[in-house]
């Protein structure tokens, strides 16, 4: 049976990124993998996700609404916003923080009152924090992926060599450091 | 090798397996990325041009040179190229040339969504059409054998689900073989197009598209998959993947290259069959093929939308509608029905804002364009009136005030869209004395599409130096008068100029000069913040509409991370609340 990943946020903030760290961990973790996103438009602050298929053999690129069973949101109302891709059994981790919207009044009681009134297995923690804890601003989502190779159960190992394969060299070690940091986390 | 690659990617590199040693082309969502990943084959030339039917010439001509070439852009692209596409149809080829274009179903940044393949059938091309990264290569790969044996330019078609997926495809960088370079073509009866020789032409292209008939019906390319279900799906790219994924028992027939249509592998195909239905985006291209033919037991748009992208809700409605499945009883959770959207924004420090806060301002007719700026059309700023196609700014705005003189009106493209198609109407504009504005928002670099360089950046697509044309210099040498240039983040010189020349009866020209804040380097100065004890609630800051400036319990506050320094807002703020530097709250 395929599983599948969407990771949504706010164009900019490195979702794209993190989709493509996971993917060729999941490669390495011997799954076939495919993965879908749009450019364009998307990357001016705009709403962004990027959907990840894997399994023995997977052919649509686009999950169907209900169909997946992990979500990686960079930011509360963007997790709120994909809901329709989960069902009652499906993990989310989102960062606990909120993007404001030029000329919109946000809620933010209300984003969180209604993220948690669907019965799904959330884990909301503000990674921008612990970063800034770490001093580490620049990697909030591969202290996120830390701690999401935990909730998809992926052997960190392959996380760690994604990280290599996927970033500038200047950036591997940094980006490690950020990984354990999130799989240390409780 | 083993690797996770993306449509685009994997284009690239069926071009350098198939001996590729010329490529050009115009950036556009979703095909950029394709002349980028292309750059790093040593052995290919490649370059971005300033339109796509300047692109597409330096490729035929390369092709003539004896060296396989290909050209890339988006499906509106095609249109601007559209003349140099229909007449190679009749000249034919020399080396191999392939025309990469990428449609954009859904319009996730475009503004149509056109079906390339009616383009290839009314130039009478081949066009092949993948499904995803494996077959984009393979496809590519072939498309220059496919284009040297039947002497004709072929299509590629991607769209942007192809162009921006990415899986798993194993492959190596090894050449092909047997692809030598050839001599220069020399032949005036193929290569002058004047009518006596194209008209022999066009009965060798009639006699090609016989060829080809034969071809399609023949090739691997259009397959049948048998299924244990009495009933068959044709269908073509993404949609493919989506039937497959769906009804996987289906009899399938597979369509990969679409114009010419293989009717006779149809007619086999839905001979026995109890039903048959068309799964294809956006026009109904292979259902009309099919009724032409006078096969009538199918249907496709009876049962799918001819508007928008497919994904696997909106194929499996379809399949229910048509009998083929039955309804799912899934569950899934409902989005919020009240939540705000979060469309697309100007960057924050975008040196397009204080333009677009003073055209606002000034309450002008404004003519847009294509590029990062339509943008500038979106609330708060809500000051662009139209945008239609690449260089329409500087027409529109020239029969607006040449047909209506009681407007005033202001014309705004930007660099890279200035010199694809914006100079001949500033030419017409100047040599008809029509008398508006035109702002040309120089950032010195194709921003919208991910950063490429043009014309005026001073660097190629390889990041080598490069000659850089000097727009002042050459509006100037049109022979207009009026050419000033400003820096929009000195806000007032700006806006004073600004309402000088639109209050001038004259065409005037203002080149806006100050770089795009991310690319080629991201620009991110000190910030600024919010003095709380002086924001007086007025929220003008607030309305030019920037991402870095937030608003909580009547005071506007300014996100440090977002912020890269440009100082509009300090420069808006009335009561001077807003200074530079870190809060220290």
């Amino acid at each position: 049976m395929n599983k599948g990943i969407i990771f949504c946020g706010v164009g900019g903030d490195g979702i794209i990124t993190a989709s493509n760290i996971c993917a060729v961990a999941l490669m390495r973790a011997n799954f076939d993998v495919k993965k879908s996103e749009v450019h364009g438009m998307s990357q001016r602050g705009g709403s962004v996700n990027a959907f990840l298929v894997f399994g023995k053999k997977v052919y649509s690129f686009l999950p169907a609404k209900g169909s997946l069973n992990y979500m990686f949101a960079s930011e509360k109302l963007e997790a709120l916003r994909n809901v329709d891709y989960l069902n009652p059994d499906s993990k989310l981790l989102v960062n606990d923080r909120i993007v404001p919207i030029v000329g919109a009044n946000i809620d933010e009681a209300q984003i969180e009152e209604s993220l948690k009134s669907y019965s799904l297995d959330l884990k909301l923690i503000n990674f921008n924090d612990l970063a800034k804890q770490h001093n580490m601003q620049k990697a909030v989502n591969t202290i996120m992926l830390g701690y999401f190779s935990k909730i998809i159960e992926i052997d960190k190992k392959h996380f760690i060599r994604a990280i290599s394969e996927t970033l500038n060299t200047k950036l591997i070690d940094i980006n490690i450091e950020a990984f354990e940091v999130g799989f240390n986390l409780k | 090798m083993r690797k996770i690659i993306s449509g685009n990617e994997a284009i690239a590199i069926g071009a350098y397996r198939a001996n590729a040693s010329f490529a050009s082309g115009y950036p556009g969502t979703p095909s950029s990325e394709i002349l980028e990943y292309t750059k790093t084959f040593e052995d290919i030339k490649v370059q971005w041009a300033s339109n796509e039917k300047s692109a597409f010439e330096q490729a035929l001509g390369a092709s003539l040179a004896g060296r396989r070439s290909f050209v890339t852009m988006k499906h509106v692209g095609l249109n601007v190229a559209a003349d140099s596409l229909m007449s190679s149809s009749y000249t034919g080829v020399n080396a191999g040339f392939v025309v990469v274009v990428a449609d954009d179903p859904g319009m996730h940044s475009s503004q149509n969504e056109q079906d390339t393949r009616l383009f290839a059938k009314f130039a009478q091309v081949p066009i092949l059409e993948p499904s995803d990264a494996k077959e984009a290569m393979g496809f590519m790969q072939y498309a220059f054998s496919l284009s040297e044996e039947y002497d004709t330019p072929v299509i590629l078609r991607s769209t942007t689900r192809v162009s921006h997926t990415q899986e798993l495809v194993y492959f190596d960088m090894h050449k092909l073989g047997g692809t030598e370079d050839k001599l220069l073509a020399k032949n005036i009866s193929k290569y002058v197009l004047v009518p006596k020789n194209a008209l022999l032409r066009h009965k060798k292209l009639l006699e090609r598209n016989t060829k080809l008939q034969k071809l399609t019906n023949e090739t691997p390319l259009n397959r049948i998959e048998q299924g244990s279900l009495n009933v068959g799906i044709i269908t073509s790219g993404v949609s493919y993947l989506y039937a497959k994924e769906l009804l996987p028992e289906a009899n399938f027939l597979k369509i990969g290259l679409s114009w010419p249509f293989p009717i006779d592998l149809a007619k086999e195909f839905t001979k026995n069959l109890e039903k048959v239905i068309v799964i294809e985006e956006l026009e109904p291209y292979i259902e009309e093929q099919l009724k032409i033919a006078g096969i009538n037991n199918v249907e496709g748009k009876k049962f799918f939308p001819q508007d928008g992208e497919f994904n696997l809700d909106i194929v499996e409605e379809g399949l229910v509608k048509a009998s083929f499945l039955e309804k799912s009883h899934k569950k899934y959770f409902e989005v919020p029905k009240n939540l705000p959207e979060r469309p697309p924004v100007l960057c924050p420090g975008c040196p397009h804002r204080p333009i677009f806060d003073i055209l606002h301002s000034l309450k002008v007719y404004v003519t847009g364009d294509i590029g990062c700026y339509t943008l500038g059309a979106a609330p708060p700023l809500s000051s662009i009136h139209t945008t239609v196609c690449m260089g329409a700014s500087i027409s529109m705005g020239y029969g607006i005030a040449k047909a209506s003189q009681n407007h005033k009106v202001v014309s705004v493209i930007g660099d890279s869209t200035f010199l694809h198609t914006g100079i001949q109407p500033l030419i017409d504009a100047y040599v008809n004395n029509v008398a508006y504005t035109v702002i040309i928002l120089d950032n010195s670099i194709t921003a919208m599409t991910g950063g490429q360089p043009d014309a005026v950046s001073g660097f190629n697509i390889k990041n080598e130096p490069a000659p850089k044309v000097d727009l002042e210099n050459l509006v100037r040498s049109i022979g207009i008068k009026r050419v000033f240039k400003v820096d929009q983040y000195n806000y007032k010189k700006t806006k004073e100029i600004i309402e000088q020349e639109i209050n001038t009866k004259e065409l005037s020209v203002i080149i806006a000069t100050r770089p795009c804040v991310l690319a080629p380097i991201k620009i991110k100065e000190t910030p600024y913040f919010v003095i709380a004890d002086k924001c007086i609630d007025c929220k003008r800051c607030l309305r030019i509409g920037c991402p870095a400036i937030g608003y909580k319990e009547s005071k506007a506050y300014i996100i440090e991370d977002l912020c890269t320094g440009c100082a509009l807002c300090a420069e808006v703020c009335p009561t001077l609340a807003i200074v530079k530097g870190e809060s220290n709250e």
